[in-house]
């Protein structure tokens, strides 16, 4: 019970980093959106294409926390867990294995 | 022009990011925190930084850093937070 009290009490700044460092690491090893953000540049103006993925970037983080928030008030926080845990375990075997065709 | 390129842009990425592995991360960090702002922020903050530094340096981070380093990072970062939730879980 203390430890969940401690997850709850965690600060702000806390989350604020875990996330940007989460997801800057998924975002680095995420070569496709960079390569269709660098197609996009080609047509000479990468300001106005950086404004318009920042926006959807924006609106796809929003529409995560939203869906993310919406299920664990539907289901209990263990199989929340449970669930997120496998898929996220799934992602590492596959990016993994993507890893291997790069080689060979 | 420019408004094309703009909502080009927009449908092109918001297509590409719906589903993918960083939305995973931040529905999971968003369903297991209780501070969907901090979560918010965090994640956006980082996007916005990859965009940039994709925009800036003309070409995606994989110009530097080998693919398979940057696979290797997100596959293990993904490894470990996803058994950790999974021990977390079992282990109430």
């Amino acid at each position: 019970m203390n430890k969940e009290d401690e997850n709850i009490e965690k600060g702000f700044v806390s989350i604020f980093l875990t996330s940007f460092t989460t997801i800057f690491i998924a975002e680095l090893g995420d070569k496709t959106q960079l390569a269709t953000l660098m197609l996009s540049a080609e047509s000479g103006k990468p300001m106005i294409v950086f404004l318009g993925s920042s926006f959807a970037l924006l609106c796809s983080s929003i529409a995560g926390v939203l869906i993310g928030k919406w299920i664990s008030t539907k289901i209990s926080k263990d199989k929340f867990s449970l669930f997120t845990g496998i898929l996220m375990t799934l992602v590492s075997v596959w990016i993994g294995y993507t890893i291997f065709n790069i080689n060979y | 022009m420019i408004i094309n390129l703009l909502i080009s842009s927009f449908i092109t990425i918001f297509i590409a990011e719906l589903g993918d592995k960083t939305q995973l991360a931040t529905l999971t960090l968003s369903g297991t925190s209780k501070k969907p702002l901090a979560v918010f922020l965090g994640s956006a903050a980082a996007l916005i930084l990859a965009s940039l530094v994709g925009v800036l340096a003309g070409g995606s981070i994989s110009n530097f850093i080998p693919e398979i380093y940057l696979k290797l990072i997100a596959s293990l970062t993904f490894l470990i937070i996803g058994s950790r939730l999974i021990f977390d879980s079992l282990n109430k």
